[in-house]
Formats: C-alpha cells, sequence, structure tokens
C-alpha cells in the first residue's frame, strides 16, 4: 500500500491542484458576475498547450522546469495527506522548508537563461517576495516546532488530534494568524500577484514560455497551490484522518484565498515587504515568544 | 458547441484543445481595442468561451488585429505573429485592416493586411460590437474542425512571397528569416 | 610517516620553490605541484593515527611539541587539499603575472604555517605559526599591488596584529600561573584554575579567534582582504585560513577547558556559548544582508564568507552532539563550495579581462558551460539546496538549534539562508544568464588545469550532499575526540527518534520525478530551438547583446533595508585609525628631527620654569 500511495499521491495532488485551479477560475466569474470557463477548463488548456510548438532557448531552459516539477511533486510526498505521508520520515519539516526552494529555483533558473528581461525582473521581484514572507513564515515555523518540540510535521499532525486544533489552542492561535495573514502571497495571489503581473511585466518569468513549457509550469503552479493549502491545513486546521476531509478542508481555505483574491488590488512590491515585515512579523514574533515562554 | 462530447475529445484531443482554449494576444493598433475590454470583462465575458487575453505571444494561440495598421506597427506585428506558437490563427478586427478602411488613402498605413501575414478570418464593420466576435470566435471553431483554418501552414508554404512583400513595404528586415527561403 | 617530516617538507619545499624559481619557472611549477600532491599522500597516510612527539629543539627551556589527532587530522587535510587544488589552478591562472616565484613561495609557506597552528602541540609553537600565517598572508594579499590591495593588506594585518597580542597576553598568563605550554597538559591544569583567569584567558583568547574568523565585530578585514587578493588565493583564505579561528575555538572551548569549566562560566542567561552563539547569529543577518548590496563578484563571495563562519559557530556552541556535527561538517563544505566559488569567479575574471562587475557581465553560460555548473553548484551548496553537501550540515545546525530550544537563533540561521537564496542567484543570474553581450561572443571555455580543480569540487559537493555518511563518519570522529558522544552514522545520513534525515531517498525521489517529467515534455513536447535575441518586447526588436537586467537588481529591497545595513562597526574601526593617523600627524609636527627645535623645546621648558618659579615660587 505505501509503494502504491507514493506513485498514486502526486497524481492525486495534480488532479487537485488543477481542479482547484479551474474551480478558483469559475468561482472568481461567478463574483464577477460572469458565467464562467468550465471546471475543467485548465485541462483544456494543458491539452492545447501540449500541441503547440514551444520555442526553447536552450538546454538549461528546459532543465530548470523538469526540475522545478519535479521538486515540486517530491514535496507533496512529504506533507501529510489525511493518514498518507510516503516520505514524511525522511527530514521533517525542515527538508520541506527547502524542497519548496526547488520549485521556484527551477522556473528562476528556467526563465533567466529565456534571456527577456521582463522574465528576470519577475524573478527578482519574486525572490524579495519570498524573503518578505518567509521572514514570518519562518517565525510562524519556529512556534510549531518549539511548541511541540518536534521537526517532524507528521508528529505535528498526530499531537494536534491529541490536543485540537492548534489554530485553537492558546499560544499557537497567534503564530496561525499570522500564517493567514501571509498565506496569500505564499500562494501568489492578489494582492500579491506581483510576480506574473501580466499587465505590467507580461507574466513575468512566464513571458518566454509557451506550448509544453508553459503547460508544465501550469501544473507547477496547480501544485504549489496544493503544496501551500496543504502546509496550512496539517499546522493550524490538524490534519485530517481521512483523505476526503482533508480535501474538504483545504476547499474551505481555497475559498478563503479566493474573496481575498477577488477584493484586494495588486500591492507594489515595496509595499507587499513592507506590510509583509509590519503587521505578520509582529504578529509572528509575539507568537514564537508566547510558544516559547509558554510551552516551557 | 460541443465541449462537452467525450468521443470527439478522444478522437482529436489537440483540434479540441486548439477549438476551446483560445488565448490570444490583442494588438491594439487603433480604436478597435476599445471593444475588446467589454468583450472579456463581466458584460460579455469572452472567457466562457475558453477566449482568454495573453500578455505574451509565446503564451496564445489566436491573434487578433483591432484597428487599423501603420507601417510602423506592421513591423511589430510581424515579429508578434512570428514569435506565436504553431498552430495559431489570425483574426482582422474591422474594416481597416482589411482594405485600409477610412484610412485607405493614407500614405502611412497598410491596406491589405493579408498580404504580409495570412488572415484566417476578418470581422467587418466599423465598428464591429463585442458580439461581432464571439461570432468570429464560433467561425474559427467550424473552420478548425474542418481544418480551413491553416494560414500558419500557408505562411510557411509561402513565406518566401510574404517575407519578399514584408521586405517591399518596411525596406528591409532586421531579423533573420524564420524558414528557410530558397534563393530563386 | 611523522608529523615532523609532514612540517619539513611543507616549510621545505616552500623555500626550494623560491630557489628553483630563480633557475626555470617550469622547474619551479612542476616542483610546487609535485609538494603539493606530496603534503595531500602524507596527510591521507596519516589517518586516524593519534600521538603527541616533543621536538628536539627547545626554546628559553620550554618544550616544543607536535601532535596529530582527529581534530588536527581533520583541519589539516582542508587546508592541505584546497591547497594542492589552488597550485593547479594557480598554473593557468598567474601565468604571465609578474613575481611568480614570490607567489608560489609564499603561498606555499601559507599553507605550512596553517598546518603547523593545526599540529603544534604546545601554545608556543602554536603562536609562532600563527604569527608566521599573519604576516605571509598580509604579504599575498597585497600581491596585486595598487592602493586598494595595499589598504586591504594593512586593514587585515592591523587587526591580526591585535588579535596576536591579545592571544600573546593569554599564553604568558597562562604560562605563569602553571609553568608550562603544552596543550594536554593545560588541560587538566586549567580545571582547578579561579573563574576569573578562565574568563581573562577565554575571552582575549577568544578576541584572536573571532578576528581571523572574521565574526560580527570584527569582520571588517575580511571583505577587502577577499576581494583584493588573487583568485586562487582568495580560495585559501576563504576556505580554510579563515576557519583557523575556529580550530582555536574549538581547541580552547573543549579541548582546553572543557564543558565543565564552560558550564560554569554563567551568570543566568549570560553564558560564553551563548554570547558566542549569538554573535554568530548576527553576523549570518548582517552578512547575509551586507552581501545583498554587493555587485563585484568577488565581493559577494566574501561575505558569504562572513555569513557562513556564523553557522558554524552556531554549531560549535550549541554544543551537543548534532550541532557540533553540523558545525564541523559545515567547515568542510564550505571549504569545498567557497574555494569552487572563487574559482569559478577567477575564470570569469580571466576570461573576460578582469570583470568582477556584476552589473556589466551575462550570458555567459553559452560561453562557459564548465563555469556556469561549477557555479551554479556550488552556490546550490551555499544555499544548501537539498543533494548538495550544504543541506546536510545545515539541516544539523538547524535540528539541534529547534531541539535544544533556541528558536530565535535557528531564526537567523533560517533568515540568512533566505539572503543567501537572494544573492546566490544574483551571483549566477547577472554572470551567466541572460543576453551574452557583444563585448563576450568570442570569450573562450576555461582552460584545462582551472578546470580541473573545478571539476573536483563539484563532484566532492554532490557525493557529500548525495552520501553524507562518508564525511561524517570523519566529523563523528573529531566530535568523539573532544568528548561528545558518538551520532549513529549511516551512509545516506543521520537517523534518530526526532526526525531523520536520509538523502538517498531524496534523490531517488528527485531522480524518478525528474525523469518522468522529462520523459513527458520530449515524447509530448516539440519545440524548436530559437536565438537569444528572438524574445519577446512588445513586437520591438530587441537592441542584440544590450539587454540584460542586472543593474539594481533588488533595488525595491535595497531601499528598505538599506538604512539599516550600513556598515557602522566598519566606519567606526576607520574612524579610529583616522583619528590615530591625525594623532601621529600632531607627534610628528613636534618631533621634527631637527636639533634645533629639540634645544628650543628644552629652553622654552626651562623657561617655563622659572617664570612659574619667580611668580609663584612654588620650590
Amino acid at each position: 500500500m505505501h509503494v502504491v500511495w507514493l506513485f498514486l499521491y502526486p497524481i492525486v495532488a495534480l488532479v487537485v491542484g488543477v481542479l482547484f485551479l479551474g474551480l478558483s477560475r469559475k468561482v472568481m466569474a461567478r463574483m464577477h458576475w460572469r458565467y464562467g470557463p468550465p471546471i475543467l477548463q485548465p485541462v483544456i488548456d494543458i491539452i492545447r498547450l501540449f500541441s503547440q510548438r514551444s520555442a526553447s532557448h536552450g538546454r538549461l531552459f528546459d532543465l530548470g522546469i523538469v526540475l522545478s516539477l519535479a521538486g515540486s511533486l517530491i514535496i507533496v510526498l512529504f506533507l501529510p495527506f489525511g493518514d498518507v505521508a510516503p516520505l514524511s520520515g525522511s527530514g521533517g519539516l525542515l527538508v520541506i522548508l527547502y524542497m519548496m526552494l526547488l520549485g521556484p529555483l527551477g522556473i528562476a533558473l528556467s526563465a533567466g537563461e529565456s534571456a527577456n528581461p521582463n522574465a528576470s525582473i519577475g524573478i527578482s521581484r519574486k525572490l524579495m517576495l519570498a524573503i518578505g514572507y518567509e521572514l514570518p513564515l519562518l517565525l510562524v515555523l519556529l512556534a510549531f516546532m518549539s511548541r511541540y518540540n518536534t521537526i517532524s510535521i507528521v508528529e505535528v499532525v498526530r499531537l494536534q488530534r491529541a490536543t485540537g486544533w492548534s489554530i485553537a489552542s492558546f499560544p499557537l492561535v497567534v503564530s496561525g494568524v499570522a500564517y493567514l495573514l501571509i498565506l496569500p502571497a505564499i500562494l501568489a495571489i492578489r494582492p500579491f500577484e506581483l510576480v506574473q503581473a501580466p499587465q505590467e511585466i507580461s507574466s513575468g518569468p512566464m513571458v518566454e514560455y509557451g506550448g509544453s513549457y508553459l503547460a508544465l509550469a501550469k501544473v507547477q503552479h496547480a501544485l504549489s497551490m496544493f503544496i501551500g493549502i496543504s502546509l496550512s491545513v496539517n499546522l493550524l486546521f490538524g490534519g485530517a484522518s481521512h483523505p476526503l476531509i482533508f480535501l474538504l478542508k483545504m476547499l474551505v481555505i481555497l475559498m478563503l484565498g479566493l474573496f481575498v483574491n477577488a477584493a484586494f488590488p495588486r500591492l507594489r512590491i515595496e509595499q507587499a515587504i513592507r506590510y509583509l515585515w509590519r503587521w505578520p512579523s509582529l504578529i509572528g514574533l509575539v507568537g514564537l515568544v508566547l510558544a516559547v515562554v509558554i510551552g516551557r | 458547441m460541443d465541449r462537452n462530447q467525450l468521443v470527439k475529445w478522444l478522437k482529436a484531443p489537440a483540434k479540441m484543445g486548439h477549438k476551446y482554449s483560445l488565448h490570444a494576444v490583442y494588438f491594439c493598433t487603433g480604436c478597435g481595442i476599445i471593444e475588446v475590454p467589454p468583450s472579456i470583462t463581466a458584460r460579455w465575458d469572452a472567457e466562457r468561451f475558453g477566449v482568454l487575453p495573453t500578455a505574451t505571444p509565446r503564451q496564445a494561440n489566436l491573434f487578433l488585429i483591432t484597428g487599423y495598421v501603420s507601417v510602423k506597427t506592421l513591423r511589430a506585428i510581424i515579429r508578434t505573429y512570428e514569435q506565436m506558437p504553431e498552430p495559431k490563427y489570425t483574426v482582422g478586427f474591422g474594416s481597416c485592416p482589411i482594405n485600409g478602411g477610412m484610412y485607405w488613402d493614407s500614405y502611412n498605413t497598410i491596406k491589405h493586411l493579408d498580404r504580409y501575414i495570412p488572415i484566417d478570418g476578418w470581422i467587418a464593420g466599423c465598428m464591429p460590437r463585442p458580439e461581432a466576435i464571439f461570432v468570429a470566435v464560433t467561425h474559427l471553431w467550424t473552420l478548425i474542425d474542418k481544418d480551413m483554418a491553416d494560414g500558419y501552414k500557408r505562411y510557411r508554404k509561402h513565406y518566401a512571397a510574404y517575407r519578399a512583400n514584408q521586405e517591399k513595404v518596411l525596406r528591409g528586415l532586421d531579423w533573420p528569416p524564420l524558414f528557410p527561403v530558397e534563393e530563386q | 610517516m611523522t608529523v615532523e617530516l609532514l612540517l619539513g617538507v611543507a616549510l621545505g619545499g616552500a623555500l626550494l620553490t623560491y630557489v628553483l624559481g630563480k633557475i626555470s619557472p617550469g622547474l619551479r611549477n612542476a616542483f610546487a605541484l609535485l609538494n603539493a600532491l606530496a603534503l595531500v599522500v602524507m596527510i591521507s597516510l596519516l589517518y586516524g593515527q593519534s600521538f603527541e612527539r616533543a621536538l628536539p629543539l627547545g626554546f628559553l627551556g620550554l618544550e616544543l611539541s607536535v601532535r596529530m589527532n582527529m581534530l588536527s587530522w581533520f583541519f589539516a587535510v582542508t587546508i592541505l587539499g584546497i591547497g594542492l587544488l589552488s597550485v593547479i589552478y594557480s598554473l593557468v591562472y598567474m601565468r604571465n603575472k609578474e613575481r611568480l616565484d614570490y607567489y608560489y613561495a609564499t603561498l606555499l609557506f601559507i599553507n605550512a604555517s596553517m598546518l603547523g597552528t593545526v599540529v603544534a602541540g604546545d601554545l608556543l609553537s602554536f603562536f609562532v605559526f600563527w604569527e608566521m600565517m599573519s604576516w605571509s598572508t598580509y604579504l599575498l594579499i597585497s600581491l596585486r599591488g595598487g592602493s586598494k590591495a595595499i589598504f586591504a593588506g594593512i586593514k587585515y594585518i592591523v587587526m591580526s596584529l591585535i588579535g596576536s597580542l591579545t592571544m600573546l597576553v593569554a599564553i604568558v598568563s597562562l604560562y605563569v600561573s602553571f609553568d608550562t605550554l603544552s596543550i594536554t597538559e593545560l588541560a587538566g591544569h586549567v580545571q582547578s584554575t579561579t573563574m576569573g583567569q578562565a574568563l581573562f584567558v577565554l575571552v582575549l583568547f577568544s578576541v584572536t579567534f573571532v578576528i581571523i574568523n572574521a565574526l560580527w565585530p570584527f569582520h571588517t578585514w575580511l571583505p577587502d582582504a577577499h576581494a583584493e587578493a588573487v583568485s586562487p588565493f582568495s580560495a585559501i583564505l576563504s576556505a580554510v585560513l579563515v576557519r583557523k579561528g575556529l580550530y582555536g575555538l574549538y581547541l580552547l572551548m573543549y579541548a582546553m577547558l572543557g564543558f565543565s569549566m564552560l558550564g560554569k562560566l554563567a551568570w543566568g542567561a549570560l553564558s560564553y556559548s551563548n554570547v558566542l552563539a549569538w554573535i554568530g547569529a548576527i553576523t549570518i543577518v548582517f552578512a547575509a544582508f551586507r552581501a545583498l548590496m554587493q555587485n563585484d563578484s568577488k565581493r559577494i563571495l566574501a561575505w558569504s564568507t562572513v555569513g557562513q563562519g556564523g553557522y558554524m559557530v552556531l554549531g560549535v556552541s550549541v554544543a551537543t552532539n548534532l550541532g557540533m556535527a553540523g558545525g564541523t561538517f559545515h567547515i568542510l563544505n564550505h571549504c569545498i563550495y567557497i574555494a569552487l566559488l572563487f574559482f569559478v569567479a577567477g575564470a570569469i575574471e580571466y576570461r573576460t579581462g578582469g570583470i568582477r562587475d556584476l552589473d556589466s557581465l551575462g550570458g555567459l553560460i553559452k560561453r562557459m558551460p564548465v563555469a556556469f555548473v561549477g557555479g551554479l553548484v556550488g552556490i546550490c551548496g551555499l544555499i544548501g539546496v537539498p543533494l548538495t553537501n550544504g543541506f546536510v550540515s545545515k539541516w544539523l545546525i538547524y535540528k539541534s538549534l529547534v531541539l535544544e530550544g533556541r528558536p530565535f537563533l535557528a531564526f537567523a540561521a533560517f533568515l540568512g539562508t533566505w539572503g543567501t537564496i537572494l544573492y546566490g542567484y544574483k551571483f549566477i543570474h547577472n554572470i551567466f544568464l541572460g543576453q551574452l553581450p557583444d563585448r563576450f561572443r568570442d570569450v573562450k571555455g576555461i582552460p584545462f588545469t582551472m578546470a580541473v580543480p573545478i571539476v573536483i569540487l563539484t563532484v566532492l559537493i554532490f557525493l557529500f550532499g548525495v552520501l553524507p555518511g562518508i564525511p561524517l563518519s570523519v566529523v563523528d570522529q573529531v566530535g568523539t575526540y573532544l568528548g561528545f558522544e558518538s551520532l549513529n552514522v549511516s551512509i545516506w545520513g543521520i537517523p534518530s527518534e526526532t526526525g531523520t534525515l536520509n538523502v538517498v531517498n531524496l534523490l531517488a525521489a528527485l531522480a524518478v520525478a525528474g525523469f518522468i517529467v522529462w520523459l513527458v515534455l520530449r515524447a509530448i513536447g516539440r519545440s524548436v530551438s530559437v536565438d537569444q535575441d528572438d524574445t519577446y518586447a512588445a513586437g520591438a526588436a530587441i537592441p542584440s547583446g544590450k539587454y540584460h537586467y542586472t543593474v539594481g537588481f533588488y533595488s525595491p529591497l535595497y531601499r528598505i533595508v538599506g538604512p539599516y545595513v550600513r556598515d557602522f562597526v566598519d566606519a567606526f574601526f576607520l574612524k579610529i585609525a583616522g583619528w590615530t593617523g591625525s594623532v601621529c600627524g600632531v607627534t610628528r609636527k613636534i618631533y621634527t628631527g631637527f636639533v634645533g627645535n629639540y634645544v628650543m623645546y628644552i629652553i622654552l621648558f626651562l623657561a617655563a620654569l622659572i617664570f612659574v618659579q619667580i611668580a609663584w615660587s612654588p620650590w
């Protein structure tokens, strides 16, 4: 069963991620009072993209996108999905934090090779945004690690099953609030959609991607959305004992994210960093201090 | 609309994919572009047909030229068209790209766009309303279905002639030929 | 095989290189290479041996001795290994430059003196070798000439001399109290000393080691020195010489004082290791943000050296077997990837005619693929991307910090890593990616002998990243020598009850996933190769070779953090130096050197005395 899940789980994540993408397009359309595309529209897009002849800018252009998608596929294996967590025993939260690097790094290398300044601007924004939300995120994750005194995410989920959701327990609720405040930045939705910003920098790192490259990049985007939401369910909302309940929780968080996405305009990168380093970081810091003081 | 017919999807996935995922580059050359925002936003909602604006030609397969084409713009149009990945479809919007329209005797506009790049369909009118874009899209579906939207194939086949026309009006191009041109 | 012979070969080789250089340059190069190679072979034969032997010559009635144990061996291997690669690299890099006899001789001499410091069995010979290392390094930093290089050298030697003097005071204090300088004997005596003296000695030694390890308040010499030295020597400086400070801390904290003494030196939360850890944490964050603002390829690497030193100190000061293993392993890893990166930066400099400015390079991946792979792997190691060596050591450090309940230190370490990602990507992007400028169209690839060290180090980064058990077994022996509990190391990582690390699993998963995705891309996707000029620019034909986004790569971030991360310490030191200079200037105006002036001073003084006597008659 273990081996089956090893291969099945990334596929499930992929399917769920792509469906979430379609769902979010539909829901956004309904919020705009539009009819909206069918939920399977991303699948149609991907089929179309794979049948196009795309332009390649060199070997690193190909390898970077492969690295990015492969990296995202294996982080999924580290995240508990209900009771399923095939590789969770190989390093815990620290490894997840580092593996989350591979996706953006692959895209960054590949887009850098495409020799388009729009792509470079997009990547520099992406990296700056990343250091913007990593600062509060690290405070939050460290609060969890010190509270539960473990670096294993499976352990975090197991302990929550005994003591209740961490967002409902006292010192961690502060960190949980900080996490929810930076979640839009992690998912790269509005108001933090400044990396792609089609109207300013021609969709940033994606500017030279067409055909199969864009298809893979879309799949990677879907996966990174899955990863971001799944991490928050596992950390804040107690994971789940069954994959279906887990999916339901993920759906709720996705909807929350979509409301934010529909309501806010895009920030400039400086505004984004200033926001992320002000309130979420402050709350995250308070959360970490509380977790350390009370946790002893 | 045969978007939900699974059999067709299994038979020709690429063709169906192209039909229902037309990502468009809107080339905002003239007044025609004013009709595009209503068509992609809440009023007419092009996304329900799978038509979505993109920011770069690399991601697109539909090229919509909305308005008159000056000589200077033609250079950018050719460049953008050549950067789109195949298969790609082109639609001229309004009467100006068709025959020059009200600019038919201007010294600095192109009168027949299809001499320089292949056009798969025209939307006549000055201005056509947004609904006309949807009519054009449904018409393009039929063309794709019958393999008649073959502008990119024509471009490849007659590239030498197209290139000659382009060079004539632009007085030399500063990029290499897209396809090998045989010396004749 | 004895340590005396090793030292003799090293020192004699340096001298002989100089002499041979006067006869023939080819002979000199061959001999330098052979000497470095022989030293590596000799040190690898010494693996696992442990002994201490008195040298036949004494000094002022003191016994001098050399010793070999796991700690010495570990540092000696890094010194000699990087020394060998650096000599290989120099063969082409330094060709057609002036004063090569001097260069090779000094390079080998520095290696020999560094080797001396790690095998010294008593504090006197340790001090002697330390001093030899200090001034010979000074000679080589300024080799390139020019006001910048000379200034960098002066900055280094002044700080280094201050360090040496404080160490000398500490050594004399120990000698006066215990009448011996042998490290093993001192370790026994020190346990009975008073707290006051222990603290005194500890602080004085620490100043020396913190200066040479370039931790935060004393980091200011390093960026200048590393950027201005020639690249093969920058690699040595950054990879091994700086880490002599950590060797000193190991010696001081664990080999001499031991845990019981360190544990006693605490007043509440304010303990020696806590202070050291916080210095490390400040160094990490400060250096990361400083590096972000640099525009010089070697200066970025120099600042990263400062920052990585902080990680090692964090690992060392946590003082669990996990943290210790992390810190020690990070020394080895840092030595590998920073040497690689300096070699790469040097190769770029060599091929582009001395360009180090990150704003004016670009697109070199098309011309120098080997340098690109080396640079990318080196940066990945520096960041600690999984499957490179840096990941394992950083993972160990983080984990020990989290489990020891030091989340704020862990936060600093993590944040430093994210800074590393930003400047690491800038390094890769601005040099290798983007458009190839017209003036670099004809740049050639790296010459063979320069590529050899780059390839070797690249392979090592992957090898130690995928099979960390190989170096970790040595690191573990260092830990057990210093009195830590042995780690349960297996070939692929570290199993333990609170979260295991298994790198081979990671590799297998990434390989399978990558293969599948690549297969999909190959099988379904079709693509045509296009030229670098064929990129989207809103339909315009782009200016070929002039279209690369590098200047102000992170400018919005600079605007936010810039005002807060100025190097106040450096400015402060420079101001002190300025004041000292002006005081000296004033003194020079008084002591003019003319006898007449001195006579005048005497007469004026006497006149003043007489005036005072007449006026108030105090005498």
